[in-house]
Parts: C-alpha cells; sequence; structure tokens
C-alpha cells in the first residue's frame, strides 16, 4: 500500500476516463458527411452536390422489378443498383424504418424508392428527428414540369400531396371493379352479379350447387379496401387532418361483414392468400368471380393463375340494392424522389420514365396506369389480346376510377396492419368478422391515438 | 500493493475499461438522460407515464410474461430430466451422442433459427406437416396465432438452447462423488428416490442459475416475433415484445425518449435480476 | 465391460422394464425434436419449389437442383450475399481480434496484478457479463445515433468488441491455471511487466485465447438486434440479410410476384449457409463449448 489516493482523485481520473471515451466517440464522428456541399436548391429543398453520371439506388419490390430492367434497356447509359424489399406490403412501415436508419447514418439514402402504400409522403415530407430535411423531395417546385404533372389522373397524386406540395407519383390507379368468369358462369347458368347482395346470394347459391368453387380469398390485408372500402362502410375515415372516425357498427359494414360471414362459411370465401402457391394450385379453375382493383388482371389473372384470354370480363363495382355505385381503392403504388440523391438529373429521367413510358406502364406494368396517356395505351392493349370477354372493359374500369369513394382515407399509419392483427388470425380461429368488427374498430383507434389523432 | 506492477495493471485494463465505459457505462447514462428528458428538457417521469400508457405496453408486457412462464418451466422440468437421463446412460458412445445431438442446435441462433423455424411451423412445407395437421393447423397463421406465439417461442428458444444447459447439468452431476451415489443404491433408493434426494438438490444452484439468466433473457425478446411478423405481413403483430415496442418508437415514431423509457425499464431489470445473482447467489466468486 | 456385462444379464422386473422402455421414448423423442430440424434444413436445398412442397421432407432432391438454387442465391441482388457474408466475417474478425487485444490483458492484471479499482472492475464486470446482450442494444444505438456514427462498420465493431465474458473467462484461468509465484520468479530474475505478460503469461495462455475467440466469433456472428439497429443498405451482416432475403419469398410476401424472386429451397441454404461457419465450429469444437459454459462454476 504505497500510494493511497483520495477519493476525488479517483473521481477524477474515471471522470477523465469517461471524457477520453466520450471524445473517442466525437472524433470517430467527425467523419460523418452530414451537411457537405449542400446548395438551396431552385427546387424547393436543399440539394446535395450534384455528382453528374453517378450511380443511383432504387428500391423496389418485385413486382416493380420489370420497370428497373426496362429502364435499364432505355437508357443503357444511366447507370442504376437495384434493390428489392417487401414494398411495405400490408403496413409493414419498412421504407420508414430503413430511411430512419439512413437519417440516423446521415448517408446511404436510395435515389428512388417504390412503396405499395399511399401514405408515405406524411412522413417523408416531415424534416427528420435531428431536424434534417425529409426524405421525400417535392416534385412540383420546379423538379418537374408542370405539364408532366398535369399527365396524371385528375386526383391520382393528392395522397401524395401534403400541404399542397407533390411528394409522390402514383405508379397506377387501384379502382376495385367487379372480374368475373364467363366461361364458368354459362357453365353454371349464373348471372353477373351487380349489387352486394346479388354477391352473397350467389355465394349460397354457388356452395349449394357447385361446390369447391370460389368467389374470392380474405387472405391478404387489402381485403379491407376491397370489401369496407368498396361498401362505403365508415371505417377508416380522417374527416380534418389528424381526426380520426371509425365506426363499424354503421350499416354498412355491419352488412358487408355478414355477407362475408356467410361466404367463408359456406367456403365460395377461401382464406389462402392470393399470392401463395397454393392458391394457383388450388383455384385457378374454380374463380367465377371476384371484386377486385384494376390490378388483379395482371397481378393475378394474367400472373399467378395465368387464366387464358377469353375467360374473364370486368363489370361495374358493387353497390348496395338502390345505392350508387362506388369503387374502392386498393393500393396503387407511388414512387419517390430521395431529397439526398446526387444525380437528380437521372433521377427525374428515371421517374419520368417508370410513370410514362410505354416500355413500361404499358408492356410490362400489371395495373391501369395512373399517367393518362398510358393508360389509354394499356387499355388498347388489353382490347388488342381480346384479353376480357366484353368490349366495355375499358369503359367499365375507366368510369371506376371517378367512382372511387371518397370516405375512407389515408392517415400516417397503414389499415392494413390491424385489420392484419385482428381479422385475419380471428377468422383463421373460425370467429366471424361480425363479431370481431368491435375489435377491430378498437385496434384502429388505438393506433389512430399512438399516432398522435384525436378519435372523434 | 507494488505502484509499478500498479500502474502495468491499468495499462493492461485501459482497453477493455474503455470499451466498458463506451459501451457499457455511458449507453446507460445517455439513456437515463433521454428517459428523463423530451427534446432537452427535463420531464421528470412523463415519458415513462407516456409509454406505460401506450395502449401496446401492458399487452407487450403480459406476452413477454407468459413466454417466460412457459419457457422457464419447460426448461427447468426438461433440462433436469434429460440431463439426469443422459447421466445415468452408461454406454459411452451413446451418452456422448445423445448429448451432442441435444446442444448442436446451439449452433443455430438469431435470425437463422427462427427462418429454420418459419419452414417447421409452416404446414405446406413442415417436416412435420402430419402432426401440426393433425393438431388442426392448415396453414402458418393458424400455427402462429396470438395465443400459440408463447408456446412457439418456447419451443423454438428451448430447441436453440436447452442443449447448453443440458450439458452444463451432466457437467455438475458428474461432480457428485460416486461415493454418495453407491452409498445410496447399497441403502436401495431407486433411481427416481435417487435424482429426487442426492441428484436435484445438488443441481439446484445450476437450476437457480439456469432460471435468472434464462428469464433476463427472456425479456428481451425480438428477433423472434419480429421476423414472424415480417413472414406473415403482421399476423404477428409487430408490437408483440417490448423490445419490439421500443423499436417502433425509434424508427417509426422518432420517439427516443420513449424508446430509451422502455430500454431502460428492460435494463433495470436484468441488471436487478444479475446483481442479486452476484451478491446472493455466490455461483461466482470474485473473491 | 465385465461389470456392464453382468447388467445386462440380469433379469429386469416389469417395473423396471417399462421405466427403462419410458426413458428410451423421452430420449428418442427429444433426439428427433433436437435434430430433424437440422436434417430437413440440410436436405431442403437440394430440391426444387414443387418438390419441397409435395415430396417426403426428408427425401433428396438433386445435386442439379442443388447447384441451381446456388446459382439462384447468388445471382439475387447481383451477389448481394455474398457481400453479406463478407460483412458478417468482417465484423467477425475485426471484433475478435479487438476483444482479444484487450481482454486477454485485462482479465490477466485482474487475476494476478494488485492495483486500486480491481475489485470494483471486477464486479462491474461479472454484472454487465450476466445482462443479456441485448439490453444494452437500444441504449447503444442511441448513443451512436447523436455521436453520429450510425451506418458506420465501426458502429458494430466496437459494441462487438466490448466482450465481458471474454474478460471473465481469462481472469478465471490465470487465477487458477497460473500461480503467482511463477510471475514474481520472473520478476526476481528481473524482468519488468511487460515481460511477465509477454514472456511468461502469454505462452501458457493459448487454450483461454482460443475459448474467448470461438465465444467471441459465435456470439457475433449470429447477432441479429445490433446490426438491425445500427447498418442498413450494403453494409448488413448475413443475419439481417436473411430477414431481408424473406421479403422476396412470394409465400411471405404477398406484392412478389415480379420476376426476381427467391424460392424456399433457396431461402433453406440461404439459412443453412448463414450458419454454416458456427456448425462446423460446434462440430470440430465441442470441448471449447462444454468448458466455457461451466466455466463458473470450476472455482469452488
Amino acid at each position: 500500500m504505497s500510494q493511497q489516493s483520495s477519493p476525488r482523485r479517483r473521481l477524477t481520473r474515471l471522470m477523465t476516463v469517461a471524457a477520453a471515451a466520450a471524445a473517442g466517440l466525437l472524433v470517430l464522428s467527425g467523419c460523418s458527411p452530414s451537411g457537405s456541399g449542400a446548395v438551396e436548391g431552385s427546387f424547393g429543398f436543399t440539394e446535395a452536390e450534384q455528382v453528374p453520371d453517378s450511380e443511383i439506388t432504387v428500391w423496389v419490390d418485385a413486382s416493380r422489378e420489370p420497370a428497373v430492367t426496362a429502364f435499364q434497356e432505355a437508357y443503357p447509359d444511366i447507370p442504376v443498383k437495384l434493390e428489392t424489399y417487401d414494398g411495405g406490403a400490408g403496413g409493414s412501415g419498412s421504407f420508414q424504418s430503413k430511411i430512419t436508419l439512413m437519417d440516423q447514418a446521415g448517408e446511404g439514402w436510395p435515389d428512388v424508392v417504390f412503396s405499395t402504400q399511399q401514405n408515405d409522403a406524411i412522413w417523408a415530407s416531415k424534416q427528420t428527428a435531428n431536424g434534417e430535411q425529409g426524405f421525400a423531395a417535392p416534385l412540383d417546385k420546379g423538379f418537374f414540369d408542370q405539364e408532366f404533372l398535369d399527365g396524371f389522373a385528375p386526383g391520382s397524386l393528392d395522397f401524395a400531396t401534403i400541404d399542397g406540395t407533390v411528394y409522390g407519383l402514383r405508379n397506377d390507379l387501384a379502382q376495385t371493379v367487379f372480374y368475373y368468369n364467363q366461361t364458368l358462369l354459362d357453365q353454371f347458368g349464373y348471372e353477373v352479379p351487380t349489387t352486394w347482395e346479388e354477391y352473397g346470394e350467389l355465394g349460397d347459391k354457388l356452395a349449394a350447387e357447385h361446390p369447391g368453387y370460389i368467389l374470392g380469398s380474405m387472405g391478404d390485408s387489402f381485403m379491407t379496401y376491397v370489401y369496407y372500402g368498396g361498401s362505403q362502410s365508415p371505417v377508416f375515415q380522417s374527416p380534418e387532418p389528424a381526426v380520426f372516425h371509425s365506426d363499424t357498427s354503421d350499416e354498412n359494414a355491419q352488412n358487408i361483414s355478414k355477407i362475408i360471414d356467410g361466404m367463408l362459411a359456406n367456403g365460395t370465401l377461401v382464406q389462402d392468400s392470393f399470392f401463395s402457391a397454393e392458391f394457383a394450385e388450388k383455384y385457378a379453375d374454380k374463380l367465377v368471380g371476384m371484386p377486385g382493383p384494376v390490378w388483379y388482371t395482371g397481378a393475378i389473372f394474367q400472373g399467378g393463375l395465368a387464366t387464358p384470354a377469353g375467360q374473364i370480363g370486368v363489370a361495374p363495382p358493387l353497390s348496395w340494392e338502390g345505392g350508387e355505385v362506388a369503387a374502392g381503392n386498393v393500393g396503387g403504388g407511388q414512387w419517390y424522389a430521395s431529397s439526398h440523391s446526387k444525380n437528380l438529373e437521372a433521377v427525374k429521367t428515371f421517374l419520368e420514365f417508370v410513370t410514362s413510358a410505354d416500355e413500361f406502364q404499358v408492356e410490362a406494368s400489371s395495373g391501369y396506369p395512373a399517367y393518362t396517356s398510358a393508360a389509354e395505351k394499356w387499355l388498347d392493349k388489353l382490347a388488342g389480346d381480346a384479353y376480357f370477354v366484353n368490349d366495355d372493359f375499358e369503359t367499365v374500369m375507366s368510369d371506376a376510377a371517378g367512382q372511387i369513394w371518397d370516405g375512407w382515407n389515408v392517415t400516417s399509419w397503414s389499415p392494413e396492419t390491424a385489420w392484419s392483427k385482428v381479422v385475419i388470425p380471428g377468422i383463421a380461429a373460425g370467429e366471424t368478422v361480425e363479431s370481431l368488427l368491435p375489435a377491430w374498430q378498437k385496434e384502429l383507434e388505438n393506433e389512430a391515438t399512438v399516432n398522435g389523432y384525436t378519435v372523434k | 500493493m507494488n505502484a509499478g506492477q500498479s500502474r502495468y495493471g491499468y495499462i493492461f485494463v485501459s482497453g477493455y475499461t474503455l470499451l466498458l465505459l463506451a459501451f457499457g457505462l455511458l449507453p446507460t447514462l445517455y439513456a437515463i438522460y433521454l428517459a428523463f428528458t423530451r427534446n432537452g428538457a427535463f420531464v421528470g417521469v412523463d415519458n415513462f407515464v407516456r409509454v406505460f400508457n401506450d395502449y401496446r405496453f401492458l399487452p407487450a408486457v403480459a406476452h413477454v410474461a407468459l413466454y417466460i412462464v412457459y419457457w422457464l418451466i419447460s426448461l427447468i422440468v426438461f433440462v433436469v430430466i434429460l440431463a439426469i437421463i443422459v447421466h445415468a446412460i452408461r454406454v459411452r458412445w451413446l451418452g456422448n451422442t445423445a448429448r451432442f445431438l441435444f446442444y448442436i442446435p446451439g449452433a443455430i441462433a438469431g435470425a437463422s433459427s427462427v427462418l429454420l423455424w418459419l419452414f417447421v411451423l409452416d404446414p405446406t412445407v413442415s417436416p412435420v406437416s402430419g402432426l401440426l395437421r393433425s393438431m388442426g393447423y392448415e396453414s402458418l397463421v393458424n400455427v402462429v396465432a396470438v395465443d400459440n406465439l408463447p408456446v412457439v417461442f418456447t419451443v423454438i428458444a428451448f430447441w436453440a438452447g436447452a442443449g447448453g444447459w443440458i450439458v452444463i447439468m451432466y457437467g455438475a452431476l458428474n461432480n457428485i462423488s460416486s461415493d454418495i451415489m453407491e452409498a445410496a443404491r447399497i441403502d436401495g433408493a431407486g433411481p427416481i428416490q435417487t435424482a429426487w434426494h442426492i441428484q436435484l438438490p445438488m443441481l439446484k444452484k445450476w437450476i437457480s442459475y439456469m432460471g435468472i439468466m434464462s428469464l433476463a433473457a427472456g425479456t428481451q425478446l425480438f428477433v423472434e416475433p419480429k421476423i414472424l411478423a415480417q413472414a406473415t405481413k403482421n399476423v404477428v403483430p409487430e408490437d408483440y415484445s417490448l423490445n419490439q415496442l421500443a423499436y417502433l418508437y425509434a424508427f417509426r415514431q422518432n420517439d427516443f425518449s420513449g424508446s430509451a423509457a422502455i430500454s431502460l425499464v428492460l435494463l433495470v431489470v436484468a441488471l436487478g435480476l444479475s446483481a442479486v445473482f452476484i451478491f446472493r447467489g455466490r455461483l461466482f466468486e470474485h473473491d | 465391460m465385465t461389470d456392464l456385462a453382468v447388467r445386462r444379464r440380469r433379469v429386469l422386473t416389469p417395473g423396471q422394464w417399462i421405466g427403462r422402455a419410458l426413458v428410451t421414448i423421452v430420449l428418442l423423442v427429444f433426439a428427433a425434436f433436437f435434430i430433424l430440424p437440422i436434417i430437413w434444413l440440410l436436405l431442403a436445398p437440394t430440391k426444387s419449389n414443387t418438390q419441397l412442397l409435395l415430396e417426403s421432407p426428408f427425401s433428396f432432391g438433386s445435386f442439379d437442383q442443388l447447384a441451381g438454387n446456388w446459382n439462384e442465391l447468388f445471382a439475387f441482388g447481383s451477389g448481394v450475399f455474398s457481400t453479406w457474408i463478407g460483412n458478417s466475417a468482417y465484423y467477425s474478425f475485426a471484433a475478435l481480434a479487438i476483444t482479444l487485444l484487450v481482454s486477454i490483458p485485462a482479465g490477466y492484471a485482474l487475476a494476478l496484478i494488485e492495483f486500486k479499482g480491481r475489485r470494483l472492475l471486477l464486479v462491474t464486470t461479472l454484472i454487465v457479463m450476466l445482462i443479456p446482450n441485448t439490453a444494452l442494444v437500444l441504449p447503444i444505438f442511441l448513443e451512436l445515433s447523436a455521436a453520429r456514427l450510425i451506418g458506420n462498420p465501426l458502429a458494430v465493431i466496437l459494441p462487438f468488441s466490448f466482450f465481458p465474458f471474454g474478460v471473465y473467462l481469462t481472469y478465471i484461468y490465470f487465477s487458477t491455471a497460473v500461480s503467482r509465484d511463477l510471475l514474481n520468479a520472473a520478476r526476481i530474475d528481473g524482468a519488468g511487466e511487460l515481460r511477465v505478460f509477454a514472456q511468461v503469461a502469454m505462452p501458457l495462455a493459448t487454450p483461454v485465447i482460443a475459448l474467448v475467440g470461438f465465444f467471441s466469433f459465435v456470439s457475433n456472428w449470429n447477432n441479429y438486434f445490433l446490426p438491425f439497429l445500427v447498418v442498413g443498405g450494403e453494409k448488413i451482416p448475413v443475419q439481417v440479410g436473411l430477414a431481408n432475403l424473406l421479403a422476396n419469398v412470394p409465400a411471405f410476401n404477398p406484392t412478389t410476384v415480379g420476376s426476381i424472386v427467391i424460392q424456399l429451397p433457396t431461402l433453406a441454404l440461404a439459412t443453412l449457409l448463414s450458419v454454416a461457419p458456427i456448425l462446423l465450429i460446434f462440430l470440430f469444437a465441442q470441448r471449447f463449448l462444454v468448458e466455457g459454459m461451466t466455466a463458473g462454476g470450476t472455482k469452488e
């Protein structure tokens, strides 16, 4: 015991070490690139220093991968790095979580992102937690010509418009229609249903006379838009900013739930996901008809089920007896440009291409293009292929686009998570949707509260 | 104490001490700071009140608690039984093989083990689909219904973690002197009496070690529900466990204070358990 | 052997017979529980998607199919899977090197050198060692975020390098396997502290270096939570990458109907490859594992 240090000296020593550790961290962080060379641009946001001809990174879900391939063929000189992710499907929030990580890192952002959800502009337009500019670049403050933006179908940019500024470009419109298999209807001697009531009755008849044939599936979380948005049920409303309203006791919500329950019970609605391997295997030739968004055309009938031309027809969306026709809106993804991009020129070229050029939107996209001139060609192409049995399918689809019910809104969280959490496992366990409605509404209201909305 | 030696003592521990401060002490202090402030201003326990009142908090506590109960019971019962059985095997290669089979799943941890179990639990591809179907499960969504999750997570955790504990218990059983075992046999005790009256008391210390370690680890549940949520499109909710909730606060709500409050609660639980064990358990001697 | 032979010949009473049968069944059931998933995992990558869905779970597909799945996996995202494996190796080995560099001297000093604060450091090490490593992940993330280190490889490597269990193992080792007299003898011969450590202690430390290395590597390679929070994009290790891969499997993701998809057998292959290094180490390092896990109890 040669040295006895006083408590104070011990403390000093400890603090010195702690300070050294902290200093070490700060030195290491000195190499963080935040803000270097940024300039206030003419597009309404602070641009990163531009590096001409630099590679752009694009995040898409696997379904949008053909868009990137088509772009690379058309513009071989612009280097593009493709990364696939889940596209935020099912309200997974992975787009936001990943960008939050990049915001923290101050680097690594993708240049372009595709999201299957409608609501990302709400967070992506906001400043980050440490006060830096939001991920999504404003698109109508000089970045794109107004002329180009005017080419989108009226109202189709509304979801991505925050406080009057456009932050995202709509990929496709997603109005619901009623698909039917003419061959099967003829064989069984049935008519195409026009109302939800007839749809339910058709279910009873089909189950009794031709068991094994089906009228849809409840296996995916976006059924909440198809059946509740499509039936004008006031389940997911935001009448004014930061206010949320949900009423599952409403007559429409109750009635559609009873119809769904009846069809789940008699087996005409199944619980396999449309995208599962088993669905195509079990039901490719058993699907008599179903309500669904126009992108089912490419994604399900021509895709997974590989139904040949000349069997499927398209009818207007179902309505309530004596009520007005209204369509649901099932996604229709959005493209976002990064405000941190080092090659905005390439980003602009890319976005114009994927939203409006024929090579993707007409030739390779599964859905109804949001860009009007592309939409016309897409419809013409389907007509040319004689894919649908009815000649008026173009009018049916374009009319439905104008009939989307405005009583279903977009909020900062996705309606799909509550459906996945409460309803899908509930019906898998044999409960009725009707009995799950209160729990579903409760979950939605809870989510609203957590996200800072007032429930009214 | 020799001054020269002592100086080298400091030099030798300096690197480690720096890391201990930087990734043990400093993050804890910073989490405390964040948990009691909001945007830099002191707010007392406001952040804690906010997360405790979050409608997701209590269910998450309940989920984690239920999982821990299932896990601890299965761990204690089966690990002890299997260790005693393996210890009783006289054929050497058989005993070695059994221990090997039990611990090898420990190599498959983290996301990999969850992915593997995703296959095992999905009746369409599962190697035990017959068993799942006979229990009435036709799809992954059926199997991972929220009420089944504590059992599902228990099975996954037991699969990957039990083997290590069996090996430890086996080692402890080997330390019981053969004289005692022989004496018991001469007194006419059967294998069950021997296990109950001699082996079990000897294992008590190890069982409590296992219990406390597993309890602390159980509160941290994250990767299993996180990946199942992704695989089932959120049918397994993304806010199932406390750590998931803390993650959502940080990455979805941009609320670092709330996130810090939750992780601080978890950290205090883990610290408490570990301290109790060190100061009361006497398993680790620290002169 | 004779003892065993005698035992075998002894006639079993019905009670004993039932007991033995029960024990055998319990053993078999648990052995199956532990090993069948692994056997399945070894076989699944040899099949096509249809074979996986329709054929017996424990059948072998073909080597061609295995090669096909292999190519599909490594072609995905222009070979991003190799990048992930490379990242895992980089993080794990870098952290391993730092861990050894700081833990071995620290454990040595704690065991064999008297200095003020030794006891405090030892107790702190024990407490932190017994905290599950996930408990500090979010606080570390928050700290690194304040230090603006997120996204930097150091954000993974430095926290990985902090491995109190390694210090504890070294401490136990040196306090039991190396006597102070030996060190004192060297000191009397005129060796300085550095030489005592380098020439007397280090040559004896090989077993504990291997042991600490083993545990550090295994726990870092398998870590998901920390890298998931602190690195993204190209920098993620394979554990985090696996979860990303899951998003491209049509069975688990509804929007995946495009051309780039990962089929289930390929996902199984990725799972297998992600643990292959650890599996190999486990196969060949049983002894370490047992030693390390019982280290706490050896000093009584």
